[in-house]
């Protein structure tokens, strides 16, 4: 037999322990360069679809990724760590007995060496192939065409999670080899047993708890290593899963919130459609791009205003003019109190921007993330969209602007300069807009008139009715205007949202899954140290389900414990780094307390396959 | 000649085969034999005549391929696994050549935790562990786990845990196979106690001073029952 055959030999009598080390690893790298492949892609996508997603939200999307993406990185790196100490730990008793038949030392270092690499290998090839797969598959789905994707990622994660393997499983073959044959044989030393001696005679405890807790400390250094991963793991899905659902809601209510759902628009026929298209381009819509939004015959008639008011149906109407205008950053300094040392904040950056005058004493609601919105005192005041705020409002090294804060600084058109007192998220034209009091919007521009009213109606048995009633009165006065109910574009909007979020959310689904079957290597560890101590409860009378019993206390206390750990850090970097000002209601708390014991009680299930496949074993064949 | 009552184990026509990939290993060969209650009974024979596998098939641990056995009255070849646990824990107490204690249990946990299947009261396993170590020379060592004692004190642990639940039918496999001299008699000490204290004891081993102790010597050879000497 040539030296090649043995491990390789060795590795396919092992179908099962090899094939699932090379599973999980696939699984590993898979994972790892999907997300850095889609990743890639979601930000490009963002970046260069001109009018989808505001910038604020961009950040937001950008910053889970990242922080999604390092995690998948960091479970990837101490998950194929693990296995690979796992594989190999598995083999210091057959170690020593290969070197109890006299077999030299470098020779089985060198065969278990090979077995390491074989199996890494075909781990890390297949992951690759896999990865770059579902990122074509996702790609179809998701963007609706396939662009080739960045090459560069597969040696980058092939290198990385080959050399940690390596290094990781190096370690219980280097352990082995300088450990004599006596030593790999006893089952003191096999898996670092001690047998130190701390309990009495008869402790209250159950016999199953006893066993299974004695067993998880005798096996400490596997123990402490899955539930780092398993730790980190929870992290991944809490920011995943209860970051995505918070942010997904509180992104989601931002977006509502510009429009409530029993408030219409009512305006000229032209101008009602240009401004569903404004609020439609957050979800890829494009609007008239010439549209001359000042036109005189847009304007609409004072006396229509009144009327409305005057309905019962009628609530509020919200009088808005809307123009697009040049706008202009205007920077500002600030003083350091210790040092007295002045800095200026701010640069002088122009962009497109749609200016909405309203009357801040007549809002159908208010929405901003950072300041206040306007208010009845107001005059030279504004607030922005945060797509106006990234673009003309954050700092940017690449032209020296190191300070920048748009609640210190103002905004310019027209030669008339608004101090800005908020920052709103904003579907309309995706971000890029203005709010200024209605008054001096009139007063600059010229127009006298508002060009859209947002109706707030009653609660009402018969929406339809009080709509038609309104219409009737409307087109009396001039039959061009018209009503535009907004719920179909709020509902289309909203589901961008949840299925961009939607994405993100399912990207950890890998990685979970590569820990279960990590969760399954580590319960098959104990099956493999234990067996023999089963195999003798059995025959002295355990019924098959107490084995089981001592297993899922482990596989409990593992997961448990790491789940412990993983919430509590995932729930603090969603709330403290990701997410500000989070939207947390009842149900977000069930829904996310669902997903993720669901998740717990799927992987605990999950890791009771080798206990289940133990138990219907024949008590002789375990002994053997 | 014993009637049907007084009968701890009555085997009939016991065959036992394994399938070793395209080989087929016939391990008994038509067994047939009956063992009174409160008997000593010596099974003997040469490595891989099948002394281990009638022991098992006795003790429940394994199923004959064919005939039938009837312990204590029982058909065990018709039972399932939870019955036969069971069984195991109240009516057979087993000792392995190779000891086979709970290395992460105490001596004194090792004997107590198949009464604790049996939900005794604390005390009672208790004050049953405490007797059964004085018993066996052991009180000094509840404390330690097994890795700490030697080959004799660990299979003495055994005999410990094997009485534990007073059963009536002991099963020993080799028992002093892998012990000194010294230690062997030790065990041979405890099989003469079971034995006073009307035990039915079977012991598979090659030990001579065991072989005095047997009211019936059962050879094995090559699978086949070869001899009874009364």
């Amino acid at each position: 037999m040539s030296k090649a055959a043995f491990p390789i030999n060795d590795l396919l009598r092992r179908k099962l322990q090899t094939s699932l080390t090379i599973i999980t690893l696939t699984l590993s790298v898979a994972s790892t360069l999907f997300l850095l492949l889609f990743s890639s892609r979601l930000g490009f996508n963002a970046a260069s679809a001109v009018g989808t997603l505001t910038q604020g939200l961009t950040t937001i999307f950008s910053q889970f990724i990242l922080f999604i993406g390092v995690l998948i990185f960091a479970v990837g790196a101490v998950l194929t760590s693990f296995i690979a100490f796992l594989m190999m730990a598995q083999r210091t008793r057959d170690f020593g007995l290969i070197k109890a038949a006299g077999c030299p030392n470098g020779l089985v270092a060198g065969y278990f060496m090979t077995e390491l690499i074989t199996t890494t290998f075909a781990g890390c090839i297949l992951g690759i192939a896999l990865g770059f797969f579902i990122d074509y598959a996702a790609a179809n789905v998701v963007f609706s065409a396939y662009q080739l994707p960045n090459f560069w990622f597969a040696p980058l994660v092939f290198v990385a999670f080959f050399v940690l393997s390596v290094v990781f499983g190096l370690q219980p073959i280097l352990k082995a080899a300088r450990m004599s044959p006596v030593k790999a044989l006893s089952p003191v030393n096999y898996y670092g047993l001690t047998t130190t001696n701390k309990h009495k005679p008869l402790s209250r405890s159950g016999i199953t708890w006893r066993i299974a807790s004695r067993s998880l400390f005798r096996r400490q250094s596997a123990t402490i290593r899955i539930v780092i991963l398993l730790s980190i793991v929870f992290i991944l899905l809490t920011v995943s899963v209860a970051g995505g659902i918070i942010a997904s809601d509180t992104t989601t209510s931002w977006i509502q919130k510009t429009v409530n759902s029993d408030t219409i628009a009512i305006a000229h026929n032209s101008m009602g459609n240009q401004y569903k298209l404004l609020l439609s381009k957050f979800s890829g819509a494009k609007e008239t791009g010439d549209f001359n939004y000042s036109d005189p015959k847009l304007a609409i008639p004072e006396g229509v205003i009144g009327q409305l008011s005057a309905l019962s149906s009628v609530s509020l109407v919200d009088s808005r003019l809307i123009l697009k205008e040049h706008v202009n950053e205007i920077s500002n300094f600030t003083v350091n109190p210790d040092t007295e040392q002045t800095y200026s904040v701010g640069d002088s950056r122009q962009g497109e921007a749609i200016v909405v005058g309203v009357n801040p004493e007549n809002l159908s609601g208010t929405w901003f993330v950072q300041g206040r919105f306007l208010n009845a005192n107001d005059d030279f005041e504004a607030v922005i969209g945060d797509s106006v705020a990234q673009a003309m409002y954050s700092p940017d090294t690449s032209k020296n602007t190191m300070l920048s804060n748009p609640l210190v600084q103002s905004i310019e058109f027209q030669n008339n300069t608004f101090s800005i007192v908020g920052v709103c998220v904003d579907p309309v034209n995706n971000g890029l807009v203005t709010y200024v009091p209605i008054e001096r919007l009139e007063n600059i521009s010229g127009v006298s008139n508002p060009n859209l009213l947002l109706v707030k109606l009653n609660n009402s048995t018969d929406r339809s009715a009080d709509i038609a009633q309104i219409k009737t009165l409307i087109q009396a006065t001039d039959p061009d205007l018209n009503v535009f109910e907004l719920d179909g574009v709020i509902a289309k909007n909203s589901a961008f949202l949840a299925s961009t979020w939607q994405t993100i959310m399912l990207l950890p689904l890998f990685t979970l899954v590569s820990a279960a079957l990590c969760l399954v290597g580590y319960m098959m560890l104990a099956v493999d140290e234990q067996h023999q101590e089963f195999a003798v409860l059995r025959a002295v009378g355990a019924k098959p389900k107490i084995v089981i019993f001592i297993l899922a206390i482990q596989s409990i206390i593992v997961l448990v414990s790491s789940f412990g750990v993983g919430i509590s850090l995932g729930t603090i970097i969603t709330l403290l780094i990701l997410m500000q000002q989070p939207l947390v209601t009842g149900f977000t708390i069930l829904e996310i307390t669902g997903w993720l014991l669901a998740a717990l009680a799927g992987m605990f299930i999950f890791s009771l396959y080798p206990a289940f496949r133990l138990a219907k074993t024949s008590i002789l064949k375990i002994m053997t | 000649m014993s009637t049907k009552e007084d009968l701890m184990i009555y085997a009939q026509a016991l065959g036992k085969t394994y399938q070793v990939g395209d080989l087929k290993l016939e391990v008994l060969k038509d067994i047939t034999l009956s063992i009174p209650k409160a008997k000593f009974i010596v099974i003997c024979g040469p490595s891989g005549s099948g002394k281990t596998t009638l022991l098992n098939i006795i003790g429940g641990i394994d199923k004959p391929t064919s005939g039938k056995i009837f312990v204590e009255g029982q058909d065990l070849t018709v039972q399932d696994e939870d019955f036969l646990s069971d069984f195991r824990c109240n009516n057979v107490g087993f000792v392995f050549q190779s000891y086979n204690l709970v290395s992460t249990l105490t001596v004194a946990e090792n004997v107590a935790f198949p009464m604790e299947w049996t939900r005794k009261p604390e005390q009672e396993i208790e004050k049953r562990v405490t007797e059964l170590l004085e018993t066996l020379g052991l009180q000094h060592r509840a404390n330690h786990f097994p890795a700490q004692l030697s080959g004799g004190e660990q299979q003495r642990v055994a005999f410990a845990r094997a009485l534990a639940n007073d059963p009536q039918l002991i099963l020993a496999d080799e028992p002093t196979g892998n012990l000194d001299g010294k230690n062997a008699q030790k065990i041979t000490q405890v099989l003469q106690l079971l034995k006073e204290r009307g035990k039915t004891v079977i012991v598979s081993t090659h030990d001579e001073q065991i072989r005095e102790l047997a009211d019936q010597v059962l050879c094995l050879e090559d699978g086949k029952l070869a001899s009874k000497n009364e």
